[in-house]
């Protein structure tokens, strides 16, 4: 993506106009080099696994366990071993869900869109917000496919999946849980494809650096990997197309995964999921609560291992001024979700709401006003940006607060309905509590791996936006 | 064991003319295509592992092994068996046998027909051929099946514990009889009551071959009027039979005739028909009920006045002094307070009174005969004898009382005392304290079911004979009106037990006693001609014709009854509380203590589950200082305080009364009188099966022989400990919805399409468009849903089906959730699964109570924030509404819920996943899902999964399963399916009968859900609504008929026919509304009542007299 900007004369005008040269943010601080780049992200992989990385690594391993002996309890009992009842019959499994495909948001919009915008700040930080996706999208798969009263069937003969079968029954395609098979496993799939694409270039260099040191096995392994990158003008070429491409692909999958989570209610009859205002709300919500996980994620690793000259205020600010944005948009739908519920003089949607707010869930409710439409207006203050541990506790409160979102959305639409008569009121077991906390180990366990063994920021896309990758560079005052 | 073949290719020079290949791999002749054309299929078909006929045994030896070990699963009598080659008298495998039996219940059978298959009873049905049940059974006889697969059921005689074998019981019994021949002294029976003339015949020859033993009969519950009444009333030995449906006026004085009282079943199908109503011109009885607990027969009540059972007497006496004009009663009724009393009784005799000869005076079974002579008199005077009461002459019971048994006990003259069915040592009066009794009496014979706390009461000395249930048994019986019915065996007895008839024939010195014999000599005995031909025509029809008690006229004896030792007139307060101790709806008196399916069935009013509660009413609540409370934040909900996290947190109260107490869970439940302390008998049970084990708490405790039914000076005391009760409805109001539309009688005399009027579909264009008012059929067939991109299926088929339920009539018996429960299999979860709300019952009856309040503003929020203390109650039955345009149906990822072409919402289960989208997007909730493997686990093992005592369905359990229903297993949805399989059945047999005729479709009234069928008030019809001379396809096209929630365009199939209610404008808590109505104009924002026309007539509503307003009630 080298020297896109430079690549056209300046039109003839601004030699009149004479516009004042604004000032740009310098994205690698301190004139760091190109080997100074390729020395620290390297660095990382190449050093001796610290103990820190040990311990965290084994705490993620034992809360992940909790997840896993969860699941083999939920499969071989049943259903129930989860506090799901009539009518509350999705609860923490579906919030699980869509908590987690949230936050898988950020990392393709960083990639993806940013890319596409040419936003270059993005670059120090894509890698990981990518990995991010990737993780956060195998813990948001877990719960649609373990929360299903028979997973033998779900996905073993694939009556979710259009497998020709010999009865001659397809799939119901228009039900939003087949459009969710579809939507997330292409979601998941291209995110995949392009972090990996991503990844060439820097695997290519960890060979190379492993076999001049001589370790032979890992340069082995990374060699594998890189493809027989050898960064060839014609690579290159081809890299930089490949990538541009996976960004136009993935870039609409960003804004249509969360849609499509979000027909799951909208598409429903419900009052109180029934809202053509979903769509855009969600992806909103999404794109807030992936910037809250990367910021949660980046802020300590930029402490641990030193990368403030890679990820600067500037980054950390540019992150904020998007949570504020995004959280003031959820904030709108908030709202505008009361006024269409008065305007529109439906009674059961008019209560749906007013319960919402005042009912027995009140105090989810209210946590997630307090998280998601309070906690990003600090952001305002420039500050409290510029307070790292401070920014790291808001971005606490912004995960915290989606997770409620998805929560008050699904529990308290359901647990009051239509029909009084079999109004409820959903209460998690101890099971889908240690379920979902040992999806964080899930996370932390593969995000600890790939910070350990995989270059964790794009170092020749970080070396291109620093000066010395401008060849006007000499030019410039 | 591939066989190769030689397909060469054709010589080259053999051809002659142009060549042809047979594919270009021919051209080519690749190995491929050599290999193709070598092989006797193609390839894949041939690479399969050759089975040979001896590897085939082999593999195949197991599975014969366990299938003939499979087929010694079916029971019946050995004598009869023949092999299935040539084919068991009228046995078609595959399709069940019925015959008529009937289901004894103390003084009142219920003429049943059981429907058997292979030989094992799975469903009883109402006997038609009795008409005045026409067909209705009740929720006690549907679950009593079950009773006869109850594994912990008395399964061999015993002695001390120890089996013993049958030969050791008929030398026990032959030695009874000869040890007390001819005198009897020291002998004593203890039986339950029972209307069988073959045990009033053996009871005749033991009296006169043992004259000085005791024959004592005891029943906890009174259900039919005292004798006594109608000796003082008319000099001589009646009963009446109550008229319902000539009866424009009735009185109830604490009558729950809808439910408790002997014959129930018939009166509530006669109360039904003077309430249905089908054109604006139709009439409809009135209903005035005076009573102190919440009952049935309350529910239905037009007019219902919260009255102490204690003070019944008074009221009566206060009634019939206006009634007949005379203040001879004025010093009985003195005492009486109720608001507006005076009124209250003016206009309540005035009704009475301008309906001589059609009104009807009804006394509760539990009253003192005093309330029974005032309700005859009034009866008397108004004419209606004859008229809505007829009184039949019968020959009462000779037999001796539990309390002079008591007394011989305590004397020590008896040495051997027989216990006949019962279960004195739980449930006679706590003064006797029987249990303790009855382990003085040296040696103790115990007839019964279950080993109960009798049986454990008597000690190590005991015999315990196991009873036969009354589908294992012959037997004979009487109906209300004295119709004898037969009782036929279904099954052989599965553990060899032993029949009441035999039991007393062989103590009457019989060396062998046939059952079968001795009901053919009782029935001899009455029929009169070919006595052969006469007893089969007896056990063919189900019922002696002509049998029934004779009816007699009476005439009032005079008005001077000797009142001499009237009960006292007691005011009641929190300190001198009233308990009525009464029989539960489920339990009756504690002998279905072990059923699951009853355990489970929600009270209909309380909607508590697997155990009772001390109810009491909210301002006895409120003085006693329990009044619930929400917490701040929810300024939406004033949730009564019980209710935490959804599950009813019941405060643990002490009654206490003459020095007795019992400890127990309170309810608050609105509607009772307020110094009025209900304790549901019944539960409590101490030794019975892991079912009744543990379930609520044991109200004979502190009940005595002076107050069987009521008695006053009880007290609560609070403590500080709580339980949780399994309730299945926690919210109470309707919040002003539009989900049961009522309306006055009058209101539907003017403008008989008021459901129209109510509801989002009043502000909406409607659903249907232009098709609205079309016929059922019409709209059924033509109304397009296909031709989308997906394949829905036209709703085609000849047969539309859909159901009607007219809420008019319904009274909430829950007999239509047990009997589909047994038809269609459907397993219990337990009561902690319950607690959670995961009961899988597939119809629920909704209970709503309304009071007019709704204060909260229109928008939204919750209104009725305070239980009321004097409720309107309506009943709803819910379940799968068979929507045309199902939103299940859309939502499902996998096609497991989809329409067929007659319009059922289909489960196809093999295919369900178990995602559960469906049922969060039901609007009705009525879909149950899964959660454990209820059917094969133990209740109290179903989180230990794989890992539970219980591998599988027990053998015993599994042979209740109706054999045409899937049983499901976990991680799988389902939900009402119309009784797809009695459908099917239906379809089938139709066609054959067709043959080339064509004519498949099934004639109207020939299918009956298991719901309808049982329902004893015909207030669900199912059928055909394609064909519009169909009963269902009339009662659609009336104009009460609407959908629930019909905005939602999803079209369902089952409608309900609003309700009705017919107050007396006179009378001090007239509403011109009925209250849900108040309470739904105030929250849609309607102007009180409809006042402004233009408003009214825009949206179609009802512009009701301004000057009407709903105030006075209190």
């Amino acid at each position: 993506m080298s020297g896109h900007a430079s690549d056209h004369p300046a039109p003839a005008i601004l030699a009149e106009v004479k516009p004042a040269v604004v000032p740009r943010r310098e994205l690698v601080e301190h004139h760091r080099d190109f080997k100074w780049i390729t020395d620290k992200i390297c660095g990382i992989v190449e050093a001796k696994t610290p103990t820190w990385w040990w311990v965290c690594f084994g705490v993620a391993a034992v809360v992940a366990s909790f997840t896993v002996s969860g699941l083999i309890y939920l499969v071989s009992t049943g259903v129930g071993v989860w506090g799901h009842a009539n009518p509350v019959n999705w609860a923490w499994d579906i919030v699980n869900f869509v908590f987690w495909i949230g936050i898988g948001h950020a990392g393709t919009l960083i990639s993806a869109i940013l890319c596409l915008l040419r936003q270059k700040w993005r670059t120090s930080i894509n890698r990981a917000a990518e990995a991010m996706t990737i993780f956060a999208v195998v813990c948001a798969a877990i719960f649609p496919v373990f929360h299903v009263g028979r997973i033998w069937f779900a996905v073993f003969p694939g009556y979710l999946f259009p497998f020709p079968n010999s009865n001659g029954i397809w799939q119901n395609f228009r039900s939003p849980l087949e459009w969710d098979v579809f939507a997330v496993s292409t979601y998941g799939t291209v995110s995949v494809l392009f972090w990996y694409v991503g990844l060439l270039p820097d695997l290519g260099t960890l060979r190379d650096r492993f076999t001049a040191a001589g370790n032979i096995v890992r340069a082995r392994i990374y060699g594998f990997f890189a493809m027989g990158w050898r960064g060839s003008n014609r690579h290159w070429s081809n890299y930089e197309m490949a990538y541009l491409i996976l960004a136009g692909v993935a870039t609409p999958l960003v804004l249509s995964v969360h849609t499509i989570v979000s027909f799951d209610f909208a598409v429903s009859l419900i009052p109180g999921w029934h809202t053509t205002i979903f769509p855009p709300y969600f992806v909103a919500g999404a794109i807030f609560s992936g910037f809250g996980m990367v910021l949660t994620l980046m802020l300590p690793l930029r402490a641990i291992y030193r990368l403030e000259d890679l990820i600067t205020q500037y980054h950390i600010d540019c992150m904020c001024k998007i949570t504020l944005a995004t959280g003031t948009m959820v904030g709108y739908a908030y709202s505008m979700e009361f006024f269409i519920a008065w305007y529109g003089a439906n009674p059961y949607e008019g209560f749906a709401f007013i319960n919402r707010a005042f009912g027995h869930y009140a105090w989810a409710y209210w946590i997630m006003i307090g998280c998601n439409v309070i906690t990003p207006q600090f952001f305002w203050f420039k500050a409290i940006r510029e307070n790292t541990t401070l920014v790291w506790i808001l971005s606490i409160f912004v995960n915290v607060g989606m997770w409620f979102e998805r929560f008050v959305i699904i529990v308290t639409s359901l647990a009051r309905d239509f029909l009084p008569s079999s109004w409820g009121y959903y209460s998690p077991s101890i099971v889908e509590i240690f379920t979902f906390f040992g999806t964080f180990g899930v996370f932390s366990f593969l995000f600890l791996l790939f910070i350990r063994f995989v270059p964790i920021m794009p170092m020749s896309e970080v070396k291109a936006v620093i000066p010395a990758a401008d060849p006007h560079a000499a030019h410039q005052p | 064991m591939k066989r190769k073949f030689d397909h060469s290719a054709p010589a080259q020079r053999e051809l002659t003319g142009p060549k042809y290949w047979r594919s270009l791999d021919e051209l080519a002749d690749t190995p491929g295509f050599r290999e193709h054309l070598a092989r006797e299929f193609p390839e894949g078909a041939s690479e399969m592992n050759g089975v040979d006929r001896r590897q085939f045994m082999r593999l195949m030896a197991a599975s014969f092994a366990l299938g003939g070990l499979g087929l010694a699963g079916c029971r019946r009598p050995e004598k009869h068996i023949l092999p299935y080659g040539k084919s068991v008298e009228y046995t078609i495998p595959g399709l069940p046998l019925y015959f008529a039996t009937a289901m004894p219940l103390r003084k009142a059978a219920i003429p049943l027909v059981a429907e058997t298959h292979q030989g094992r009873p799975t469903k009883v049905e109402g006997n038609p051929s009795y008409q005045p049940h026409g067909g209705a059974s009740s929720l006690l006889a549907q679950a009593s099946v079950l009773d006869l697969y109850d594994p912990e059921r008395a399964t061999s005689h015993t002695k001390g514990g120890m089996n013993i074998n049958v030969a050791d019981v008929n030398a026990l019994l032959a030695k009874v009889s000869s040890t007390y021949a001819g005198n009897g002294e020291g002998l004593a029976f203890l039986a339950d009551e029972s209307s069988s003339p073959t045990r009033a015949r053996l009871v005749g020859r033991l009296k006169a071959k043992f004259p000085r033993a005791i024959w004592a009969e005891y029943e906890p519950v009174q259900d039919e009027p005292p004798v006594a009444a109608a000796q003082a009333a008319f000099g001589r030995n009646v009963k009446p039979v109550y008229r319902f449906g000539a009866a424009k006026r009735i009185v109830s004085l604490d009558a729950d005739f809808l439910h408790a009282e002997a014959g129930s079943l018939y009166y509530a199908r006669e109360f039904a028909n003077g309430r249905r109503v089908a054109k604006a011109s139709d009439s409809m009885n009135r209903l005035y009920v005076a009573e102190s607990n919440f009952t049935l027969t309350g529910s239905m009540a037009d007019h219902r006045l919260r009255v102490a059972s204690s003070h019944v007497l008074a009221l009566a006496a206060a009634l019939a002094g206006k009634v007949l004009g005379t203040g001879a009663f004025a010093t009985v009724a003195a005492g009486l307070d109720f608001p507006n009393k005076d009124k209250w009784i003016e206009e309540c005799a005035k009704d009475l009174a301008e309906h001589r000869g059609e009104s009807l005076v009804v006394a509760g079974a539990h009253q003192p005969m005093q309330v029974h002579v005032m309700a005859y008199a009034i009866n008397a005077f108004l004419g209606n004898i004859g008229k809505t009461i007829d009184f039949v002459a019968f020959e009462p019971s000779s037999a001796s009382t539990i309390t002079a048994l008591a007394t011989a006990i305590k004397g020590n003259s008896i040495k051997t005392l027989v216990v006949v069915n019962g279960n004195p040592a739980y449930n006679a009066p706590a003064d006797l304290d029987f249990a303790k009794l009855i382990g003085s009496v040296p040696e103790v014979i115990r007839f019964g079911y279950y080993a109960d706390e009798t049986t454990a009461a008597a000690g190590d000395k005991v015999t315990h004979l196991a009873a036969t249930h009354y589908l294992e048994s012959w037997g004979d019986a009487r109906t209300v009106d004295g119709t004898i019915v037969p009782i036929q065996p279904m099954i052989m007895p599965l553990f060899n037990g032993l029949s009441e008839a035999e039991l007393l024939a062989r103590v009457a010195g019989e060396q062998n006693p046939d059952a079968y014999a001795q009901v053919f000599l009782t029935i001899g005995q009455i029929t009169s001609g070919d006595g052969k031909k006469a007893f089969e025509k007896f056990l063919h029809d189900g019922q002696l014709a002509g049998s029934a008690y004779p009816t007699v006229s009476v005439t009032l004896a005079s008005q001077k009854w000797d009142f001499a030792n009237i009960p006292g007139f007691t005011a009641l307060s929190k300190d001198n509380l009233e308990i009525r101790f009464a029989t539960d709806h489920k339990m009756d008196d504690g002998r279905f203590a072990n059923n699951g399916w009853l355990q489970e069935c929600p009270d209909p009013m309380t909607k508590i589950a697997w155990d009772n509660a001390i109810l009491i009413s909210p301002r006895l609540a409120q003085e006693l200082g329990i009044v619930p409370h929400g917490n701040l934040l929810q300024v939406a909900r004033k949730e009564e305080a019980e209710y935490t996290m959804g599950k009813e947190n019941a405060r643990i109260f002490e009654v206490s009364l003459n020095g007795r107490t019992v400890r127990g869970p309170v309810h608050i439940q609105p509607g009772l009188a307020n110094y009025t302390v209900v304790l549901p008998l019944g539960y409590g049970r101490t030794v019975t099966g892991h079912i009744g084990t543990g379930s609520g708490f044991n109200a004979y405790a502190v009940r005595a022989s002076d107050g069987q039914a009521f008695a006053t000076g009880a007290k609560l005391v609070a403590t500080n400990d709580h339980q949780l009760l399994a309730n299945t409805q926690e919210h109470w109001s309707m919040e002003g919805r539009d989900i049961v539309r009522e309306a006055n009688l009058d209101e539907f005399a003017r403008n008989p399409a008021y459901v129209d009027g109510i509801g989002m579909e009043s502000h909406s264009p409607p659903v249907l468009g232009k098709d609205k008012d079309k016929d059922p059929a019409f709209i059924a067939s033509t109304t397009p849903r296909g031709n989308s991109l997906y394949e829905n299926p036209n709703l085609d088929g000849i047969h539309q089906w859909g159901m009607s339920i007219d809420l008019n009539t319904c009274i909430g018996c829950n007999a239509c959730i047990i009997a589909c429960q047994a038809e269609n299999n459907i397993p219990i979860v337990g009561r902690e699964q319950v607690k959670r709300g995961r009961e899988m019952q597939w119809i629920r009856l909704d209970r709503y109570y309304s009071d007019g309040g709704a204060d909260a503003e229109a928008f939204g929020a919750e209104g009725n924030k305070v239980l009321p203390e004097d409720p309107q109650v309506v009943m709803q039955p819910m379940t799968c509404q068979h929507c045309e345009l199902a939103p299940c149906e859309t939502v499902c990822p996998v096609n497991a819920t989809v329409h067929d072409e007659e319009g059922i919402n289909t489960m196809a289960y093999n295919r369900c996943i178990g995602t559960r989208y469906c049922a969060n997007n039901c609007p009705y909730k009525v879909r149950r899902f899964n959660f454990f493997d209820f059917n094969k686990r133990a209740t109290d093992a179903l989180y230990m999964g794989p890992l539970g005592h219980q591998k599988d369905v027990p053998e015993l359990v599994k042979m209740v399963k109706n054999p045409d229903v899937t049983v499901r297993m976990r991680g799988v949805m389902e939900k009402c399916t119309y009784c797809v399989q009695r459908i099917q059945q239906a379809k089938i047999a139709q066609k054959r009968k067709a043959g080339a005729s064509g004519d498949v479709e099934v004639p109207d009234g020939t299918i009956k859900t298991a719901c309808q069928q049982v329902c004893p008030v015909d207030a669900i019809v199912f059928g055909n609504i394609k064909n519009p001379d169909s009963a269902v396809s009339k009662l659609k096209a009336q104009e009460r008929d609407y959908a629930v929630l019909g905005y939602l365009n999803v079209r369902p199939r089952t409608t309900y026919l609003g309700k009705l209610r017919n107050p007396n404008p006179h009378m001090p808590d007239y509403s011109a509304l009925p209250l849900s109505r108040v309470e739904y104009n105030k929250k849609n924002g309607h102007t009180e009542h409809g006042v402004a026309p233009a408003h009214g007539e825009e949206h179609g509503h009802e512009a009701a007299k301004p000057a009407a307003e709903h105030g006075g009630h209190n």
